[in-house]
């Protein structure tokens, strides 16, 4: 870990408001990004991450170890993203979600509109951790490294999760895939 | 790599070739794989196409450049920096240790404010306090209670004296005749009493008319006392049984005279002298007591001519109310009455069987004997209420005038000698009938003191004699005389009496001359570098001036100093010669002389004792052993070891103050964990489930 990164991580948590508006700086895209992977919407990503950032303030002494910042503000945002989509999804998640079944695609079109709601809903499907992942990694562009860090993840667990989430939607998208490709 | 778990781990391996994750030998091997494997290949293109579709969708997605300003600038909006010491504060006290430190401090503020509240409590208002300043309202209301008749009597005396008061029905009236008023009124507290009245002023004219109707009222009453059994007296008193006592005292010139005037007193009011006594003082004055019995109703009149007898010591007068007493037993007496004539029908009619006869005489023979008690109180009774008893108490003036005066004389002597067994059986030898020996006393204790005590009775005109022959024995420490007169027969001062001398009593008490208490006591000091010298010396002076060595010691110091202490006692004749030829011992220092005198005592001042104290010394080394690094530092870690014990000793208090408080913290913050961890527990482990499925 980066000891000037360090510093202001543990500066933030004794209060300094301005090593957290540092922090707030430094992560709010990549809370953005884990917000948006779950919610599908900007702006109550962008509200998510507004309220993370303010419950992290209030609670800020709870964390032990300064390190650990980052990882703690993004299980925030998940949780609270969550909280969020549950209040406007009550419905579960469908059942069959991770089937191998090709669901079929219907009304095929080139079209880029057509295109992100594939995308969309391609993402849909996937666990929240997964959606996550995938949405970090093409919003930020950032290395497995950080994006495990960035999550709380243990060293080489993100290639499978990856791996995983971007094998389930392509065989979501195969149809779409077809067309365009 | 295998071919097999290649072709297996495709979606791992294309999501991390295409976002450019793999190592230079992972890529070259999965492109291998992809040449031969045609399904793969299929994937890796579709995998292509994907990534880019999705960096093409998402890239509009994501957060706009102003995005990091925005969420600063919301921040700073809803989390407001709170401004100076508050901010400060609440900084604070996110600080572990400061959070410790208050939670202390919040703890002993509440041990010193229980301690405050429970000093208060002790300077409560006692309840005692209020139960005294209830209880007379209770005590009115028990008597009230207790004495419900009263109540009613207040209002017939009412219903007499005003006259008019309808309110009170006469059937109340008739049971209880009304008692003397007075009587009411002690018994009834006042307020009631006006409340009763006030009622009956209201309503004076309205029943103006009816006064015929209560005037029935009252003869009804006095008809009702008038059939009660014994009517003897009209009045207020007319059914009650009284017996009235009366006591007084009075001082007379003459006794005889005065008992003459009082059989008087007594024929004039219808009375007599019911017994006399009188008794002859020591000094030819007469004492003694009369009773004397009078009518009731001339009581009062009998007793102010008493006081023209002589002068009123002190007067008492008694009233005791026995009517019910009276009434009771006669009501027993009629029923015992009715069941002797029945019994007599009894034996005159009924039964023939001699064993129920006995039984009956038996029974008439016991109420019989009731009867007779019963008669014989209630004449008793009769003879108390019909004649008021006075008691009469009559001294003859100066009672008190002694007879004779006796002169009692104590002498105490205290001795001084040297030989105590000696003198003690010198003046066990003086013992002849004119001077008697009473106690005779040797106390010799373990250290050899001696002490004697004698006790002696001496005829009057020998005294004198005796207790100078004493006096010439030994030495006198102190003498002294006490003459008490004593009057026989009475106080005061009698002209007439003559005074007689008692035997004398001398009270002797010997001791030791080296008991005795020095008359001058000394104290010096002499330095000389050879002490033990003249210390020798100093003795040869002593035994020269006839001075005898009480004590003497000797010793030597760490410094090296030595001294010698040396005690002793010469007469008061050779101390100047003394301290002279002391001087030739060394140098004199310190010299401090202290003289006891005793003003009260006859003391014989050139025998008396002077204690002389001598301190011999050499001076010692300049520098003490005491001194120097080793005792400084000894002294130092001596007093740095007691201090800390005693912080130990100070913080162990203050721990044993504490510890409870720490460990109920403890325990509860240890609780207080387990909850919130066990449901943190719970909630991911919910979300864990979910995310696996």
């Amino acid at each position: 870990m980066d000891t000037a990164e360090h510093t202001i991580y543990r500066a933030a948590i004794q209060g300094d408001r301005e090593a957290f508006e540092t922090v707030i700086r430094s992560t709010s895209r990549n809370l953005f990004a884990i917000a948006y992977g779950i919610l599908q919407s900007r702006e109550e990503a962008e509200d998510v991450v507004q309220d993370t950032f303010v419950k992290a303030w209030k609670s800020r002494w709870r964390v032990r170890d300064s390190v650990k910042l980052p990882a703690w503000l993004s299980t925030i945002a998940r949780h609270r993203a969550r909280d969020l989509a549950r209040k406007r999804r009550p419905e579960p998640l469908p059942e069959n979600f991770e089937s191998n079944e090709v669901v079929p695609f219907e009304g095929a079109t080139g079209q880029k509109a057509d295109l992100d709601g594939e995308v969309r809903s391609a993402l849909a499907q996937l666990p929240e951790l997964h959606r996550a992942a995938v949405t970090l990694r093409y919003f930020e562009d950032l290395d497995y490294g950080t994006i495990e860090q960035t999550l709380g993840l243990t060293n080489g667990a993100l290639r499978g999760i990856l791996g995983r989430a971007l094998g389930l939607m392509r065989k979501r998208l195969k149809p779409a895939l077809a067309a365009t490709g | 790599m295998l071919m097999s778990t290649i072709h297996e781990q495709v979606d791992e391996l294309l999501a991390a070739d295409l976002l450019d994750e793999l190592t230079a030998a992972e890529r070259e091997e999965f492109h291998a794989h992809l040449v031969e494997c045609a399904e793969c290949r299929q994937a890796f293109q579709e995998g292509k196409t994907m990534n880019r579709i999705l960096n093409e969708t998402l890239a509009e997605k994501k957060a706009d450049p102003a995005f990091e300003q925005r969420m600063v600038s919301r921040f700073r909006d809803r989390v407001p920096k709170r401004s100076g010491l508050i901010g400060m504060i609440t900084d604070l006290m996110r600080v572990r240790a400061v959070q410790l430190t208050a939670a202390a401090a919040l703890l002993l503020a509440l041990a010193q404010m229980g301690r405050i509240i429970t000093g208060e409590s002790m300077t409560e208002k006692s309840p005692r306090a209020d139960y005294a300043s209830n209880r007379p309202e209770s005590a009115l209301y028990n008597n009230d209670q207790e004495k419900p008749g009263a109540r009613r009597e207040v209002a017939g005396v009412l219903s007499k004296a005003e006259g008019r008061n309808k309110v009170v029905a006469p059937s109340t009236v008739a049971p209880a005749p009304p008692p003397p008023m007075d009587a009411v009124t002690s018994t009834v507290p006042k307020p009631q009493i006006e409340a009763l009245r006030a009622p009956a002023k209201t309503k004076k004219t309205e029943f103006k008319d009816e006064t015929t109707e209560i005037t029935t009222t009252n003869s009804d009453v006095t008809a009702a006392a008038e059939s009660a059994p014994s009517p003897s007296t009209t009045g207020p008193t007319a059914n009650r049984k009284l017996v009235r006592n009366a006591t007084a005292e009075l001082e007379v010139v003459s006794f005889d005279e005065s008992v003459q005037k009082i059989t008087a007193f007594a024929a004039e009011e219808k009375g007599y002298v019911s017994t006399s006594s009188s008794e002859k003082q020591a000094n030819g004055k007469l004492r003694g007591e009369i009773v004397v019995k009078v009518l009731p109703d001339n009581l009062d009149r009998f007793l102010g001519k008493l006081r023209g007898i002589g002068e009123l010591k002190n007067q008492a007068l008694t009233t005791e109310d026995v009517t019910k007493a009276y009434f009771d037993t006669e009501s027993r007496l009629k029923n015992a009455r009715l069941m002797e004539q029945r019994l007599i029908e009894i034996l005159k009619t009924k039964s023939k069987d001699v064993a129920d006869l006995l039984e009956v005489e038996k029974e008439l023979g016991r109420v019989r004997e009731e009867i007779e008690t019963m008669q014989g109180e209630l004449k008793f009774m009769d003879s108390q209420v019909a004649f008021a008893t006075v008691t009469i108490t009559l001294a003859e003036k100066n009672m008190n005038v002694p007879a004779a005066f006796l002169l009692k004389e104590r002498a105490q002597l205290s001795l001084y000698a040297t030989e105590v067994e000696k003198i003690y059986n010198d003046i066990k030898a003086l013992a002849s009938p004119k001077v008697q020996i009473t106690t005779a006393q040797i106390d010799r204790d373990n250290t050899g003191r001696v002490s004697a005590r004698l006790s002696l009775l001496l005829a009057p005109e020998e005294s004198e004699a005796v207790i100078n022959k004493i006096k010439g024995m030994a030495r006198v420490e102190n003498f002294q005389v006490t003459t008490d007169r004593v009057s026989q027969g009475g106080d005061g001062l009698g002209e007439s009496a003559k005074t007689e001398r008692d035997k004398v009593e001398l009270n002797i008490t010997l001791s030791r001359d080296e008991q005795e208490i020095a008359l001058q006591s000394t104290s010096l000091r002499i330095q000389t570098p050879e002490v033990n010298d003249k210390t020798k010396q100093l003795r040869a002076i002593a035994e020269q001036q006839g001075g005898r060595i009480r004590s003497s010691s000797f010793s030597r110091d760490p410094n090296g100093r030595e001294y010698s202490t040396v005690s002793l006692r010469v007469p008061m004749k050779n101390y100047n010669a003394l301290m002279q030829s002391l001087n030739g011992l060394g140098k004199v220092e310190n010299v401090s002389v202290r003289r006891d005198d005793r003003p009260n005592s006859q003391t014989d001042e050139a025998n008396a004792p002077a204690d002389v104290s001598i301190q011999v010394y050499t001076q010692g080394n300049i520098v003490s052993e005491e001194t120097g690094l080793w005792a400084t530092l000894r002294r130092t870690i001596g007093q740095g070891a007691a201090a800390l014990m005693w912080s130990v000793r100070m913080i162990g208090v203050a721990v044993a103050f504490l510890a409870p408080w720490a460990l109920i913290l403890g325990v509860i913050g240890w609780v207080v964990r387990r909850v919130s961890r066990a449901r943190a527990a719970r909630k991911h482990a919910a979300e864990e489930q979910e995310e696996q499925s």
